[in-house]
């Protein structure tokens, strides 16, 4: 297996890229780059295990690398429970693994995952006598859990604010900023709550190509009109928690990194996105394997490759243009695996030499510590016809769109096999609830395109509802044919 | 045999939604309640739209997820620090106006 290592960055990179500085992990001196992500410094640095799950004590390592997944979670100075993803790092961090015995690198736990192969039922463990219950109870305590009590003195309290805004704007991504543009030009103030610290969502993705452009080309232009736009106020590290829609008063709460904000809008446009979940296969779980948008992120983005040869499998376009981006940085590909028998493929995979695996799924993953190899097999069968040999792993899953903030207000929510649970609306973004608006792909887009377009008319059809001019609904009527 | 896992934080697998399945938990709310799906540190952002899709392909159709369980804020982990203090925030706007 081939160590970890740094890529070269392009000019255009629009992550963070400090200077190099040490901080402590499990009492041994690392190095990484100041303000990027813990979790991508440790993952530079070699670390394979961050921890160990919560019953079985399986390894874990970062699977979603934006603060969905609880794969990154490590003990920061005295602080359990830390989303390493979600972490900037600074020179002095003191960072531990936090479960498993005697320490999460080895953990003789683990020996219960192997034990018990395919599932323990926990219901009935050991309820045939009321002592073996009660021992049983003392040895799952013991195990079990995420951490121990936080040792650090809390921070101070929060300063808190409320304020009432014509419109706010959840997620900056796509959709959101397409929506805050709209908004801008016509006149009103909007504040748009980011949960990341960079702006953009997909547009940060390098697999991201809209109408021709790559992401990262049209998240500079799109961020340069918005910042051209007075009524706009963007605030990034500031994740919308709750939204209240039964009250008199729309509310939505936001916690920034220097206060804590009550926002009282006219108008919300929810505009979250989608989380990636786990690829179902044997072993998903296993350290290596990631969701594409992921290692997008940590290779394209942050210029970090823990391993290689990568195995891609998708057949989303993004995901093809994952392989294809990952080919034009000279990185080696283990093989690009396709459900479909024969996917359009990018002009770079075309002439690449890079194994296409068509028509087959992932099976399994292999590996101790880290993934080493996947098992492949054709739609249908369930024994494997190939074996891959690899050093990380992106694995595409079906959506899950982030429908929580919506469904909070009281906006009714549909379920669709294909692109999971999502926030009902008409064709220019309203939902059941009178005062809130949905786009992107928390509102079932499918592409970047449709984000963009869903973005555009929630825009035009929140300010319409804020103030009617002949102008906006033309330009709507436009949109929407 | 390995274990295909659904919800990364509470270790639930594919092995456990069949057997809750099986013992007759056959809706979303059920499922979670009897396998601690979607309970842990990330509130079912990455497994619940896995039990939906189970329960849909079993059960024939998309009616068969269309509730998700109900969400409560809040939404991501999030210091207690922020919403300590004097201060206060969660007045509601009717008594704010009787302030005023």
């Amino acid at each position: 297996m081939a160590r970890a290592r740094r890529l070269d960055r392009s000019s255009d990179n629009p992550y963070p890229h400090g200077e190099q500085v040490e901080f402590q992990y499990e009492g041994r001196p690392m190095l990484g780059q100041a303000g990027e992500p813990l979790a991508v410094a440790l993952l530079a640095g070699g670390v394979r295990i961050f921890g160990r799950s919560i019953k079985y004590h399986r390894p874990r390592s970062p699977f979603c690398l934006h603060g969905h997944c609880s794969g990154c979670l490590l003990r920061v100075d005295g602080l359990p429970n830390v989303r390493s993803c979600r972490t900037a790092l600074r020179a002095g961090m003191q960072v531990e693994r936090q479960l498993g015995w005697p320490g999460s690198g080895r953990d003789l736990f683990r020996t219960l995952d192997w034990v018990y192969g395919e599932r323990l039922d926990h219901h009935s463990l050991l309820t045939s006598s009321g002592t073996l219950a009660r021992m049983a109870m003392g040895f799952v305590r013991k195990m079990a859990g995420f951490g121990h009590p936080p040792t650090a003195e809390p921070g101070p309290p929060a300063p808190k604010r409320r304020m009432s805004v014509p419109a706010v704007v959840i997620g900056a991504g796509l959709a959101g900023l397409h929506a805050a543009v709209e908004l801008g030009q016509a006149g009103h103030r909007v504040v748009v709550l980011e949960a990341e610290e960079l702006a953009g969502g997909r547009l940060c993705d390098a697999s991201c190509k809209l109408a021709g452009a790559t992401g990262w080309a049209a998240r500079r232009e799109l961020l340069s009109r918005l910042s051209a736009l007075p009524g706009v106020e963007l605030r990034l590290g500031t994740p919308a928690l709750a939204v209240y829609g039964d009250q008199a008063v729309l509310q939505v709460l936001a916690a920034g990194p220097d206060e804590t904000l009550a926002l009282e809008p006219q108008r919300l446009v929810v505009a979250t996105g989608a989380y990636a979940p786990l690829p179902q296969f044997e072993d998903n779980d296993l350290p290596g394997v990631l969701g594409p948008r992921a290692l997008d992120r940590l290779v394209c983005g942050h210029g970090v490759l823990p391993g290689e040869p990568v195995l891609i499998a998708g057949d989303a376009q993004e995901t093809l243009e994952l392989a294809a981006a990952l080919v034009e940085r000279g990185i080696a590909l283990a093989g690009l695996v396709t459900d479909r028998p024969e996917p359009e493929l990018p002009a770079q995979l075309r002439t690449a030499k890079v194994p296409r695996v068509a028509g087959h799924r992932i099976l399994r993953a292999r590996g101790g510590r880290w993934v080493q190899r996947v098992e492949l097999a054709p739609a249908g069968r369930e024994t494997p016809d190939l074996v891959l040999d690899c050093g990380l792993v992106a694995a595409e899953a079906p959506a899950a769109p982030a429908f929580e903030l919506a469904h909070h207000a009281g906006c009714r929510v549909v379920f669709r096999s294909a692109l999971g649970h999502l926030v009902q609306t008409d064709a220019e973004g309203h939902t059941s609830h009178g005062q809130v608006l949905a786009a992107g792909h928390c509102a079932g887009a499918g592409s970047a395109e449709e984000a963009r377009l869903q973005g555009q008319r929630a825009g035009l059809a929140c300010a319409l509802g804020l103030k009617d001019e002949p102008g906006l609904r033309q330009r709507l009527a436009a949109l929407k044919a | 045999m390995g274990k295909t896992i659904v919800c990364q934080c509470e270790d639930v697998t594919q092995g456990d939604l069949e057997d809750a399945f099986e013992q007759g938990f056959r809706d979303l709310e059920s499922l979670k309640r009897y396998t601690g799906l979607a309970t842990g540190l990330c509130q079912g952002k990455c497994c619940i739209a896995h039990a939906a899709r189970f329960l849909a392909a079993l059960k024939g159709g998309d009616e068969a997820a269309a509730d998700p369980p109900r969400t409560r804020p809040l939404l991501q982990p999030t210091p207690i620090s922020c919403f300590a203090g004097p201060e206060e925030l969660s007045a509601s706007p009717a008594s704010r106006e009787g302030q005023k």
